[in-house]
């Protein structure tokens, strides 16, 4: 098992290129799923949720570590003094 | 007939935690670990729908009252007992496995309890039990977060009694029972905020993360299943379509992430991330509707297992090289493979990747919020499962097993029990997503939700997908810092400091000066008050306890001469006595 994750390791390259093809068929599939009860105008939309996740996870990081940097981050020793 | 047992499932954990010390005596105290919940698997099935009803102090308890939405609820802590024992067995403490059966023994009987009054007794027990999983680690921040967690549980507590007080002189009736929107007041609300401090509801959540970190290995595995689950379970019971807990939910579930997309300590992001989780089910509570209330159900079935399996990877890397966090971790791939592969399970379960059991669960509350129309809420919702992906789906392994460096120490894989522990829950985890009907046919209602439809798969995948797309584009803004992050937590734990100073300093101060006013003043009136008293007791009390005391001392004389030390005077003597008590009563 180690072995074929240093395997997989050493060939990042590979998997990187996998996972942009991933990225690509996803798009791709999302154009011929089937939509029916669609619940806000975001379901009626080709690669809205692909929009949706890039979006909200770079967000997510900026906000939550900037908020983090500049207010809330600590010294581990923070409560014991 | 085997129909006919309805022990409550509690006796089997209660007394095999009483028993248990003794059982290591004869060495035998493993196998019950494993054969009590087993016992308890098998029995819960045999329950009858009310059982254990008796009266005590004018109040009618009801100890077991089984529905289907307590079975469900039943099943999944009772495979959560097998796997957290199994994972527990190499640890030498009995105390530990002690705490830990009365723990689940405890949340058993809340799930049971059919009155207010057995739920607050059990409810207190788990609190108390689940405290010294946190002080079997016996080092000094886990002392003090147990004595934390522990205070904090004290108050929910009141606050839970105090409801029931006031409920029970409005309505005089303590059952159990679904409240309903429109009949709650100051009663119902207060029981509300009992049960939603034990949910890790905002802002009274920061017990959770505080507490759960600094537990011992097992005992975070234990602890992220049955605090927070019996909690949604009562919420469930009672509380059902309250629009406030679908707001605070789908609140709590943006808030857990955040938070554990900044630790980094790897079991805070896990204790965060159950904050996150337990919000959808809150959330799908307060939605109120059927297909919410099984959603909430099976989210809890399926998140005790994942979040379990989560705890037990970080367990074991924590177990094996004595770190959790992440800025001290990173490259353990090499050493700690099948720890990586059993996380990684959880962590895509977790996140809702198709055929795992998050896809066929979480997107069912998802679903719910949205044909209730409460786009705002499923938005919400869906933005927490980002979150999810990012922080404990991808964040948590790459700086733990990758980190791009390599790892300083050489750690091994864990015991054996711990791996059989990680492979269960790992293929529960599969199981479920793969065949969701087992699930759906235990849910309260009837489930009309076919989660694998074409739409469906490409809206998770997408947002999974590209969720990590975002993490490669930001991995270095994520690179963990060895710090931790403020919490509402600061409130008491800073205010404990402003009481102290308060206690040092302005109250000292006062403490002194009425010291030196009694010197002054008191010390000398007391004084010759004792003098006195001192000429009283030598003239008055000594005189007639000497008296006393030397009539004592002839009589015991005269009691030895009767002693002779031979058997036949004292058996006469007896005989003697039997004869006079004889004739009194007769005459």
């Amino acid at each position: 098992m180690a072995k074929l994750l240093s395997f997989l390791y050493d060939k990042s390259n590979i998997v990187k290129w996998f996972f942009f093809a991933l990225l690509i068929f996803i798009i791709v599939f999302d154009y011929f799923a089937e939509r029916h009860a669609a619940h806000f105008f975001g379901d009626n939309i080709i690669g809205f949720w692909t929009i949706f996740g890039v979006f909200i996870c770079l967000a997510m990081i900026i906000i939550c570590k900037g908020l983090s940097h500049v207010w809330l981050m600590k010294g581990e020793d923070y409560y014991d003094n | 007939m085997i129909t006919n047992i309805f022990i409550h499932p509690s006796t089997f954990f209660i007394l095999g935690a009483l028993l248990l010390p003794l059982l290591k005596k004869i060495k035998l105290d493993k196998i019950f670990l494993i054969a009590i919940p087993i016992i308890a698997m098998i029995q819960i099935n045999f329950l009858p729908a009310s059982f254990g009803v008796c009266e005590y102090l004018g109040f009618k308890l009801t100890f077991g009252k089984v529905d289907k939405l307590t079975y469900v609820f039943l099943h999944v802590f009772t495979l959560m007992s097998l796997i957290g024992c199994l994972y527990s067995m190499h640890v030498k403490d009995t105390g530990h496995h002690v705490a830990g059966l009365l723990y689940v023994g405890a949340s058993l009987g809340v799930t049971l309890a059919g009155d207010y009054v057995t739920i607050f007794i059990f409810w207190e027990l788990m609190a108390f039990a689940s405290t010294f999983l946190i002080w079997y680690r016996r080092k000094k921040q886990s002392i003090e977060a147990g004595f934390r967690y522990l205070l904090v549980h004290m108050v929910g507590g009141l606050i839970l009694l105090a409801g029931i007080f006031l409920r029970y002189k409005n309505i005089h009736d303590l059952s159990f029972t679904r409240i309903d929107v429109h009949a709650a007041g100051l009663a119902e609300y207060l029981i509300m905020i009992g049960f939603m401090l034990n949910a890790a509801v905002p802002p009274i959540h920061a017990w959770l993360p505080d507490a759960y970190p600094e537990a011992t290995v097992a005992g975070a595995v234990f602890m992220c299943a049955f605090t927070t689950k019996t909690a949604v379970y009562v919420l469930a019971r009672a509380f059902p379509g309250f629009e406030v807990l679908a707001i605070l939910g789908a609140i709590m579930t943006i808030y857990g992430v955040a938070y554990a997309v900044i630790e980094n300590d790897a079991r805070r992001i896990l204790a965060y991330h159950i904050v996150s989780q337990v919000g959808y089910m809150v959330c799908g509570v307060g939605i109120g509707t059927e297909m919410a209330i099984n959603g909430a159900c099976a989210h809890a079935y399926a998140h005790i297992i994942y979040k379990a399996l989560l705890f037990m990877g970080a367990g074991s890397v924590l177990e094996m090289t004595g770190r959790s966090k992440l800025n001290e971790l990173g490259g353990l791939y090499k050493y700690m493979p099948y720890a990586l592969i059993f996380t990684v399970i959880g962590g895509i379960s977790i996140s809702g990747f198709p055929l795992t059991s998050g896809f066929v669960s979480k997107s069912m509350i998802v679903a719910a919020a949205g044909e209730h129309h409460r786009v705002g809420l499923m938005i919400m919702l869906l933005i927490a499962s980002v979150g999810t992906f990012l922080s404990v789906g991808i964040k948590m392994p790459y700086f733990i097993w990758f980190g791009n460096k390599e790892s300083d120490i050489q750690p091994k894989d864990p015991p054996w029990n711990m791996n059989v522990a990680m492979f269960i829950a790992a293929f529960i985890c599969f199981f479920l997503g793969v065949y969701p009907d087992y699930l759906y046919k235990m849910l309260p209602y009837a489930v009309n939700y076919h989660p694998y439809t074409s739409y469906h798969l490409s809206e998770s995948m997408q947002i999974l997908a590209f969720t990590g797309f975002g993490f490669y584009l930001m991995v270095n803004k994520l690179k963990p810092d060895p710090k931790i992050n403020l919490d509402v937590d600061w409130f008491y734990r800073k205010g404990t400091i402003a009481f102290m100073w308060l206690a040092k300093k302005p109250i000292a101060i006062v403490n002194d000066w009425v010291n030196e006013v009694y010197k002054t003043v008191g010390l000398k009136l007391t004084m010759s008050l004792a003098h006195a008293f001192s000429w009283f007791d030598k003239e008055g009390i000594d005189w007639t306890i000497d008296g006393a005391a030397e009539n004592v001392v002839c009589g015991g004389g005269y009691l030895r001469n009767i002693q002779t030390g031979k058997i036949q005077h004292y058996i006469g003597g007896a005989v003697v006595l039997l004869f006079i008590v004889l004739a009194v009563i007769i005459f």
